[in-house]
């Protein structure tokens, strides 16, 4: 019965031609393989926010005198809400922390390669939008602490000489943070924003799948045969494994470790004290910090911001900059990596500890 | 009675309890995304109003109030007694309007009749008007869901 | 050596396995939800009075049947996925088996 089926929609899709290049598909087993289960790791995650985002679009009211009343509501009234509201906020910390983790293994073992530029390129454009998630959900409840987080992260752009003020007003809606950019980050974070990822992920997962799995440089210099494993199923089995056990850590955190809710957002008062931005832009707000208010005639932040986006474009232009990965100069690229993660700990580390 | 073969492979058989158990677990997570989705109604039980603002209606009128997100309807009859019923059309749920001077109730959506009992007569409207509780305890006016415990009896 | 290895990977796994276990086991104990219907000072009130928003909310079950359906399900998920597990672990070694003996690879279809 279920052949029957699976042939009459074949006669029209082809899929079958699917299932056949998933059966061919190998993955490579070495040292390293665990990385490999980074990837897949982010789509489940992505899954679980676009579900429990649909729910809370149910009952979210995107205004600035219902948003943070329609959150209460959804935590207090709407039956089993703050778990679905809960699941969501930790899968976001998880589907970051492990675009991180696929960064980081990516980066160490040089898979941006000839001929996997592009996807290293497309996956720097997917960083982004993920981090755009970040921020602009994390408005949506309108509490001080968000509004205060939002103020400051759309007021560091302004730094930028010449297009700045324009990149602020774009992201707010005006001059200064107000209902307009509330619904505009809603628009953004349910509707532009999924639009961008879903298309970039189909040009990132095509160029995977067109290239096969690539082979860290350390093993691929030895030059001799690396095991493979089928991709259906031997592997897919492998990755359930790791998809369940994330799965199971995310609902027990959210049952646990709820977030709460603050009060609603007053645009009048004062700053509240201790403001940080989310976890993963820690690092950044602690850089911004260590620069003095003016150097020589230019303002600290300008620098800092300039410096910042310099370091972003070399980032994404990496598999050009590292031409010879096996030579010195690749070899120095490599502990500037490990540098540029090391930095990034200490940073959120220090920013933590204040 | 032993069979001769076996109905189905080992292979088949730890298949088939990997899959049941996959989707039964994934059936549970379905459990709190249905009562999210649908949510509890929110009809209230009581509603209680000041009796001034009922007391001088003229005989054959009516006054409006809300019956939680519903219109509800208070009818002064000819002879002062009152009837209660909840405004909605039993068709397709537009809201009804009397007319005293046909003594009916009309809804417009697809021209429905109900008579001053709120009993359908006309059209499309396969039940009559739902009807609610009413009492009046001193300075209030109590109006209740029927078949709620805590009305006070009439 | 690569039984060693495989010996030092179940070792480790073994100790984060009871380590997460001990994690929840500790955490089902100690931290208690307060239902919201006992933490929230009585604002309860009807949904037609306007309220003014409380200082802050902080989530947790509606009451007591809410809070055990949730443990129930917590220990039925975990309980799945030990099995789903396990089950997987079968299905790995014998489909690595089958690819090993050639049996994908004959595969033309």
């Amino acid at each position: 019965m279920r052949i029957a089926i699976q042939s009459w929609l074949d006669e029209r899709f082809g899929l079958q031609a699917i299932m056949d290049f998933l059966k061919k598909k190998t993955v490579p087993q070495h040292k390293h393989t665990i990385w490999y289960y980074s990837g897949s790791s982010i789509l489940l995650f992505l899954a679980i926010q676009v579900i429990t985002g649909f729910m809370l679009a149910f009952y979210y009211k995107p205004t600035l005198e219902e948003a943070n009343k329609s959150v209460a509501r959804i935590m207090t009234e709407v039956p089993l809400g703050w778990i679905i509201r809960s699941v969501h906020f930790w899968s976001s910390s998880f589907m970051i922390a492990l675009v991180f983790i696929h960064l980081i293994g990516i980066w160490l073992v040089k898979s941006y390669r000839n001929p996997r530029e592009l996807t290293w390129m497309s996956g720097v454009f997917l960083l982004i939008v993920t981090l755009g998630f970040g921020f602009t959900g994390y408005l949506l409840p309108w509490d001080d602490l968000s509004l205060s987080a939002t103020k400051v992260g759309t007021d560091i752009p302004r730094s930028i000489p010449v297009i700045g003020a324009w990149v602020t007003k774009f992201l707010r809606g005006g001059d200064d943070v107000t209902g307009d950019t509330l619904t505009r980050f809603f628009s953004f974070h349910i509707c532009i924003l999924p639009i961008f990822i879903f298309l970039i992920i189909a040009v990132h997962v095509y160029l995977i799948q067109k290239q096969g799995m690539s082979l860290p440089l350390a093993v691929e210099i030895k030059k001799e045969k690396v095991r493979e494993i089928p991709f259906w199923p031997n592997f897919i089995y492998r990755e359930m494994i790791v998809w369940l056990i994330l799965l199971g850590v995310v609902f027990s955190l959210a049952v646990f470790f709820p977030p709460s809710l603050d009060k609603q957002a007053d645009l009048m008062a004062p700053a509240p004290e201790g403001i940080k931005p989310e976890w993963y832009f820690l690092f950044l707000f602690q850089t911004l910090k260590i620069f003095p208010a003016k150097i020589l005639f230019v303002s600290g932040d300008t620098v800092a911001v300039l410096l910042i986006a310099l370091v972003g474009v070399l980032f994404f232009f990496l598999p050009f900059i590292d031409s010879k990965p096996s030579e010195t100069k690749g070899k120095i690229l490599t502990l500037i990596a490990y540098a540029f993660i090391a930095y990034a700990v200490a940073m959120t580390a220090w920013s933590l500890l204040e | 009675m032993k069979l001769k073969h076996s109905l189905f492979t080992r292979r088949q058989f730890l298949s088939g309890l990997f899959g049941g158990w996959l989707g039964a677990l994934l059936a549970s997570f379905l459990y709190p995304v249905i009562r999210f989705v649908f949510p509890p109604t929110r009809e209230p039980d009581q509603v209680i109003l000041p009796f001034a603002d009922f007391k001088d209606m003229a005989p054959n009128s009516v006054k409006n109030f809300s019956w939680g997100s519903k219109p509800g309807v208070l009818k002064k009859n000819d002879d002062g007694s009152y009837l209660v019923f909840v405004a909605v059309c039993s068709h397709l749920d537009c809201n009804v309007v009397y007319l005293p001077d046909k003594k009916k109730f009309f809804c417009a959506c697809h021209e429905g009749w109900y008579d001053e009992q709120g009993r359908n007569i006309a059209g499309p409207p396969p039940r009559p008007l739902r009807k609610l509780v009413l009492s009046i305890e001193g300075e209030n006016l109590i109006i209740s869901r029927e078949g709620f415990e805590g009305a006070p009896k009439k | 050596m690569k039984l060693r290895m495989m010996k030092k990977f179940a070792i480790k796994k073994k100790f984060l396995v009871w380590l997460l276990f001990f994690t929840f086991f500790f955490l089902l104990f100690f931290a208690q939800p307060q239902f919201s219907q006992e933490a929230k000072p009585a604002e309860q009130g009807k949904a037609l009075k306007p309220e003014k928003s409380p200082e802050k909310i902080v989530p947790s079950p509606a009451n007591i049947k809410e809070a055990v359906g949730i443990y129930v399900f917590l220990a039925w998920m975990w309980l799945s996925i030990i099995v789903l597990i396990y089950f997987l672990r079968l299905k790995i070694k014998e489909v690595d088996r089958l690819h090993r003996l050639g049996y994908f690879s004959g595969e033309k279809k």
